[in-house]
């Protein structure tokens, strides 16, 4: 995966000029802590895994309501630096989405607003590379929520252990057979002897991700190159 | 706790020694300190010379453990834990661990460790270092307390012993036994018992032979009969039962009766039919009676393990039938073929001999005739008789010997003077290869007939033995033939070499072992036991192993034979043949945990047997 030096820099640039404009005091934080992850080797950079769970699948529409975050190493996730907030929705809870996430109506009636811990998130992942299973859920969430929140944007460098899976077990068409493998997280997660984990809880899920990533740098990356190589 | 990180500590608490931790709420500020650690096969959790300051939980994957000297220790896979020898020796690590597959660790931090290990005793017994204090307290907490082996005599007794005096005659004497409504009496004289009348024998006694009712009941009662201490175990009682084919013991407490008990009472206490099978096997008159109780062996056996004898007593007890059946077959082919011409010892050899035998033993045994034996003259009946015998068994469910090693085999029908110059031969001149079949010989039981002939013989070995290192170091090799299997790795059995296979042989790679080098300490002292718990008792006492290694050593062999028959108990249950071939996906957690202390056991006994009895070659 290679990118441009031109992506990266407009990772830079975007993040110093976001910095000036935003008015919202801890999304200038944010912007103003930076992506220098990006430009160190991938042993020493500080990661952050995150997942959310949603009432649906459309970020206009749908609410976060559930966020777990964990901070972790290429060889360690400390438990410690792990954080869980559930966040109560402003549509009710279909039945659909309850089969998936299983936090009922009833765990979150008391659950604060997403908008009461939303800074609390950013003071998290500020100055940290981000780490999830599929970027196309987290990224436009996220997004919205803080567009809801402060009217303005949230955006920053993802490292998508679901793009990077792709990538590893992509085979020309010409060696395909059959179906192509899965890459949601838990079929991953087997083609690395990792254990099973009961899915969809944010938490749980988050820290699935980081043992994931672990587990895809310990048998394919070069750990002394640059993170930004795995950013998108 | 934050239900978020739930699904950990579930999985924690599935695994020895958390589950014991369960509901100890500190347990969960323990897991928000677990650091997560993913390794790809190869990798190190804990390298050469590294200080380890982290206990391990393997939450998927495997981990090898090896020595400074690249020896293979252990493997162990998804919910074991390592690291906690170098804990608690302050983090100075002799061994190295690495991942065999890719491995996913949960890393406890070294204080929560020493925290659980000083607050809990549970937590502290499971990595307690010492193996043999381990298996001990394993053992400890499997034996129950209802069991006939822990249960002293005296809470078995209903009521105060009904005696008469020895003046009595026996009209008075039945007289006092239907008033007291009780089966047996016994006769005193003072406070000392002198004899012992049953319902049997009046009925034997007196009212078949027609004697008068006069007679004095010191006519017709058993004399000084064998009687057992009120505070030895019942299981005591059982065996003295078993081993003399009577069914009432006077029970003393300092030399005084105190009470009388009856195989109804520990059959009522626990199902014990084995008693009775005993007694069964003396009354049949043909070898189809005989074979009809065999077929019933399956079930006696079976009941012994639900009543919770611990290993000890089975063994004997199987010993005893076993014998039973040699003992009336031979009545039986006495009655065929007429009085012996000469006298003769049945002798009983192996495990039969050492009483320790299992419901899957093939006969071993072999005959000494008095030296007036000649061929010619005699040969014909110790042929037919030890044919009659020999055959008979092997429809009694003991399997003829695949080594031939049987009295029918002219080969070990020998006088006293043949055997005597036969073991002169062995113990003098060893050859290790040839000994390796004939270590057999040296458990050896006279069981039926002119028993004082197997006791010279025995002497004689005895005697012989001890002075000969040659021999004794040949047998010392010999017994280090057969090592036990290093632990087990998920549902193989491991070996040092690396090696998985999915079944193994308890017999010949667990109980075997512990034999054969007890033997040879047991013949170095000239101890004159052959059971092999007994012979140990002889080696602590003689000092010949370092202190306490003779009391671990009974216990592993406790814990090995205890897997043994569980499994052949649960392979009668499936309708299987019971045999020792055990596969490790049978057995719990537990006993693969224990069953390992107990092979490091006898894998460091034999290495102290090469030490202590070495030889040219070894």
């Amino acid at each position: 995966m290679t990118k441009t030096t031109d992506q990266i820099d407009d990772w830079q640039i975007t993040f110093e000029k976001l910095a000036e404009e935003v008015n919202t005091p801890i999304l200038r934080s944010f912007y103003q802590a930076g992506v220098a992850g990006l430009r160190i080797p991938l042993r020493d950079a500080p990661m952050v895994a995150l997942d959310i769970e949603t009432t649906g699948l459309d970020p206009n529409g749908d609410d976060i309501i559930s966020i777990g975050l964990v901070e972790f190493s290429l060889d360690r996730i400390p438990l410690n630096a792990a954080q869980y907030w559930l966040a109560k929705p402003h549509g009710p809870l279909t039945a659909e989405s309850v089969t998936i996430h299983e936090i009922t109506h009833d765990e979150i009636k008391d659950a604060p607003r997403l908008s009461s811990f939303l800074d609390e998130v950013l003071t998290a992942i500020a100055g940290k590379i981000v780490v999830v299973h599929c970027a196309a859920i987290e990224r436009p969430f996220l997004n919205q929520a803080a567009e809801k929140l402060y009217g303005e944007p949230l955006i920053f460098p993802i490292i998508d252990t679901m793009a990077l899976e792709a990538e590893i077990i992509h085979k020309p068409w010409w060696k395909r057979f059959g179906r192509q493998p899965s890459i949601r997280l838990d079929s991953c997660r087997q083609r690395y002897h990792l254990p099973r984990y009961r899915a969809h809880q944010a938490l749980i899920d988050a820290i699935s991700c980081a043992e994931l990533f672990q587990a895809q740098a310990a048998h394919h990356y070069d750990h002394d190159k640059l993170t930004q190589d795995f950013c998108c | 706790m934050d239900i978020e990180l739930s699904e950990i500590l579930d999985t924690l608490c599935e695994y020895a020694p958390f589950a014991d931790l369960k509901e100890e709420p500190i347990l969960q500020d323990m897991v928000k300190d677990i650091e997560i650690q993913y390794l790809r096969a190869g990798g190190w959790a804990i390298a050469p010379g590294e200080k380890n300051e982290t206990l391990f939980f393997i939450r998927s994957g495997a981990i090898e453990s090896t020595s400074k000297s690249g020896k293979l220790l252990q493997r162990m896979h998804e919910g074991d834990v390592f690291g906690s020898s170098s804990l608690l020796r302050g983090g100075k690590s002799s061994h190295t661990m690495r991942a065999l597959e890719d491995t996913l660790l949960y890393r406890i931090p070294a204080r929560w460790f020493i925290q659980f290990y000083n607050e809990f005793d549970a937590f502290s017994d499971f990595f307690e270092l010492s193996r043999e204090i381990r298996l001990k307290t394993a053992m400890d907490s499997q034996s129950s307390d209802l069991s006939l082996m822990t249960c002293p005599i005296h809470s078995l007794l209903r009521r105060p012993p009904i005696s008469a005096d020895h003046n009595v005659d026996i009209k008075t004497a039945a007289n006092i036994m239907s008033e007291e409504r009780v089966s047996s009496l016994l006769i005193t004289n003072g406070d000392k018992v002198v004899g012992i009348l049953t319902d049997r024998d009046l009925r034997n006694r007196v009212v078949a032979k027609g004697l008068p009712l006069d007679t004095g009941v010191d006519q017709v009662m058993t004399h000084d009969p064998i009687s057992v201490d009120a505070g030895d175990f019942a299981s005591e009682a059982v065996l003295k039962m078993m081993a003399t084919n009577i069914h009432h013991l006077p029970v003393l407490k300092k030399g005084r009766p105190v009470g009388v008990i009856s195989t109804g009472d520990l059959v009522q206490r626990e199902s014990h039919g084995s008693v009775y099978v005993i007694s069964d096997i003396y009354k049949q008159e043909d070898i189809d009676g005989l074979v009809q109780i065999s077929q019933k062996m399956t079930h006696t056996f079976t009941q012994l393990i639900s009543a919770d004898a611990n290993t000890q007593m089975i063994g004997n007890a199987l010993s005893h039938i076993g014998v039973a059946f040699v003992k009336r077959l031979l009545q039986l082919g006495e009655q065929k073929l007429g009085p012996p011409p000469v006298s003769y010892c049945f002798l009983a050899l192996g495990s039969q001999a050492r009483e320790e035998q299992t419901i899957t033993t093939d006969q071993d045994n072999a005959i000494i005739l008095n030296d007036r034996y000649n061929d010619a003259e005699h040969g014909d009946y110790f042929r037919e008789l030890s044919e009659f015998v020999c055959y008979n068994l092997d429809k009694c469910g003991y399997p003829l010997c695949t080594g031939d090693i049987m009295a029918m085999n002219p080969k070990w029908r020998m006088t006293l003077s043949q055997w005597k110059q036969q073991f002169s031969d062995w113990i003098q001149k060893p050859k290790a290869e040839a000994l390796l079949n004939l270590s057999i010989f040296f458990d050896l039981r006279g069981v039926y007939g002119n028993k004082t002939l197997a006791k010279q013989l025995n002497r004689h070995i005895i005697e012989q033995a001890k002075d000969h290192k040659g021999f004794l170091s040949a047998l010392a090799r010999n017994a280090n033939q057969r090592t036990p299997p290093l632990g087990f790795f998920r549902q193989f059995v491991l070996d040092g070499e690396g090696k998985q296979s999915r079944t193994f042989n308890l017999k010949s790679r667990g109980i075997a072992p512990i034999n054969d080098l007890v033997r040879v300490h047991a013949l170095a002292l000239g101890s004159n036991k052959l059971n092999t718990f007994e012979r140990l008792e002889d080696i602590e006492e003689a000092g010949v192993m370092p202190d306490g290694r003779a009391r671990d050593l009974i216990l592993a062999l406790e814990m090995i034979s205890m897997v043994r028959i569980k499994n052949q108990k649960a392979q009668i249950e499936n309708g299987e043949e019971p045999n020792n071939n055990v596969n490790p996906e049978t057995l719990s957690a537990f006993e693969k945990r224990h069953l390992r202390d107990a092979f490091n056991i006898v894998a460091r006994q034999q290495e102290f047997l090469k030490y202590r009895y070495p030889g040219k070659g070894s």
